[in-house]
């Protein structure tokens, strides 16, 4: 955490950030409340639920009817006694779905423009090491009409973290990236929110991205909020369920290439404090890398398993069962929370139950790599 | 009978002075009718294209009646000034036209995510919104120069046609057309019809390189 508590009035919640309110456009009414603290958030919903409407109202770029907007204690908007931050003095960073960058400045003109505007006291956030961390060094000089999809999203990024926002909204920032490049932004957003302490709002249609990288979930539709807290327990609600449906739920790992691996050759990835055998790839060695690893892929036995052709066999224990549409999902801390989609009739027969030890078993071959850094230019 | 210089000068504090008046203006009501959604939108379009559709004597009548005798503006009747504002209120519907072109094809987005990085409005206009239309504004500015350089009907009624004082170039021409001076006429006319050609001119190369610039700048967005 980088930004001191608050001591001002209203800091009545654990939270840094707390909103409840409403906004009627048309025929669409948007009416939400939440409460957040440090970590990443995930906004979820079907599009027209009001996510972007609410990131808005947030960064102070629309105004609601009435209600209350809280961030570190300090009111940003209320409704009676009316008083509305402007969003120029909110210092909520925003990343527009396909980075909405200024065309007539270079990278570097865009990373710096919201920064030359940030009193000097508030400069918490060292730009250098922001364009370190997004590979940005090599295209400073760029106009952003040359950049590639991937690079103008973390330009975009870079913008918002460049003048050290309270709070850092992000309105589906993979939206526009192939499978590749969400691997290496994914990655970026947790490392950025691991340095540097800022809290995110992100918005997401991607179950499997709300799970690798947030803390807490809201999930809104039709500009209602129908659940929010831990994302694997918010997320695989029944209700929520149905909006999802056929997104199938995958575990995103961060791991380190330990060995390449090569023809009729596995490689391996440490992924924390294990070893996941995986196929294999054509990244080096210390390489970060994504393993994408789906929840419905992976077997759990309560009993450690031999004579097995699966190469993966994971001790950890069972911290969640969650019920869900169509079956149960465990949450299994292996050193890093793995979720396994299971059926009912399964937890039923193995009695499974919450701090209970289990084994996860999966085959090389259900193992998907994601690059978690870009592979030079591109 | 005044000089050419005399009157070409005149001719050009007039416009000046008629652009100081419609550009500020001219730029609040595009800015209002592209970015807010106000009541009353039809209204305030039909009254500022009206001059377009007026016959410029009608214009300088409507201003006599204000700036002449009894008039709320008393005594402004018949000054450089006079001359000035009917050459700003004829110029103001083109003026507002092209702004509000200009003004379209800035992406409002880039506009919230200036404010969102810390930038009042007044700056967004400066940073984002102008640099991004100067293209299209300029062209704006050029084409009402042009119209104000060429006003007539109205000047003549609300300001008259005083040398040295409200006698532009399109009036200097009229007067010595009735004199019968045709050479001394058609010295005015060759400047008239030069300084026209090079507005023009210029007006087309702007929008036509605008043009351009714009698709490259829509190509930076793209998904």
């Amino acid at each position: 955490m980088i930004f001191p508590e608050s001591t001002g009035p209203g800091r009545d919640t654990n939270g840094v950030f707390r909103f409840s309110f409403t906004r009627t456009q048309g025929d669409f009414s948007l009416e939400v409340a939440g409460d957040f603290g440090p970590g990443i958030t995930a906004l979820f919903g079907p599009s027209g639920s009001g996510k972007t409407t609410l990131l808005n109202c947030l960064a102070g770029l629309l105004k609601p009817d009435d209600g209350e907007i809280v961030l570190y204690g300090r009111d940003l908007y209320r409704g009676s006694p009316n008083m509305f931050v402007p969003p120029e003095k909110r210092r909520i960073g925003l990343v527009f779905q396909d980075g909405a960058l200024f065309p007539h400045m270079s990278v570097s003109g865009n990373i710096m423009y919201g920064r030359a505007r940030t009193p000097e006291a508030d400069r918490l956030v060292d730009v250098d090491h922001v364009v370190e961390l997004l590979g940005l060094r090599p295209l400073m000089d760029r106009s952003p009409g040359s950049l590639s999809g991937g690079e103008r999203q973390r330009v975009a990024i870079a913008r918002a973290l460049a003048m050290s926002p309270r709070l850092l909204l992000l309105d589906e920032p993979m939206a526009s990236l192939d499978a590749r490049l969400r691997g290496v932004v994914l990655s970026y957003l947790r490392r950025v929110h691991d340095d540097l302490g800022i809290p995110m709002i992100y918005v997401s249609h991607s179950i499997s991205e709300v799970l690798a990288l947030a803390d807490d979930a809201l999930v809104l539709s039709r500009g209602r909020v129908v659940a929010s807290g831990r994302p694997s327990r918010v997320l695989l609600d029944p209700v929520v369920g149905g909006m999802f449906r056929g997104d199938p739920v995958e575990n995103l790992l961060d791991g380190t290439v330990v060995e390449q691996g090569g023809t009729g050759q596995s490689g391996r990835v440490r992924v924390g404090e294990i070893e996941i055998v995986t196929p294999p790839m054509d990244r080096p060695t210390g390489a970060p890398v994504i393993v994408a690893l789906g929840a419905e892929e992976i077997i759990l036995a309560t009993e450690k398993p031999s004579g097995l052709s699966a190469r993966n066999v994971i001790a950890g224990s069972i911290t969640d069962l969650d019920l869900v549409v169509d079956g149960v999902y465990a949450t299994v801390d292996i050193g890093v929370r793995i979720l396994v989609a299971l059926t009912q009739g399964a937890v039923d027969a193995l009695s499974l139950e919450r701090g209970q030890d289990a084994y996860l078993v999966f085959k090389t071959s259900s193992i998907k790599l994601l690059e978690a850094e870009p592979r030079g230019e591109g | 009978m005044s000089s050419d210089l005399t009157i070409v000068l005149l001719s050009l504090r007039v416009a000046t002075v008629a652009m100081l008046i419609a550009l500020p203006i001219g730029f609040g009501l595009s800015w209002l009718l592209v970015r807010k959604q106000i009541r009353g939108r039809f209204l305030i379009e039909a009254v500022v294209s009206l001059p377009l559709a007026l016959p410029p004597v009608v214009i300088g009548y409507g201003l006599l009646i204000l700036l002449g005798n009894r008039g709320p503006f008393d005594g402004l009747a018949f000054t450089t000034f006079a001359a000035s504002l009917a050459s700003a209120i004829v110029a103001l519907p083109l003026i507002v036209r092209t702004f509000v072109v200009a003004l379209e094809g800035v992406d409002p987005r880039l506009e919230l995510a200036a404010r969102s990085l810390g930038a009042g409005p007044w700056r967004v206009l400066m940073t984002v919104t102008i640099p991004l239309a100067y293209r299209g504004l300029l062209a704006g500015v050029l084409i009402g120069s042009v119209r104000a350089l060429s006003e007539f009907g109205a000047t003549i009624v609300v300001a008259g046609n005083i040398p040295g004082r409200t006698q532009t170039v399109p009036l200097g021409i009229f007067t010595r057309i009735q004199a019968g001076d045709d050479q001394a006429a058609l010295r005015l006319v060759v400047v008239s019809i030069t300084l026209a050609v090079a507005t023009l001119i210029v007006h087309d190369l702007l929008l036509r390189r605008g043009g351009l610039a714009g698709r490259r700048d829509r190509a930076g967005f793209g998904a």
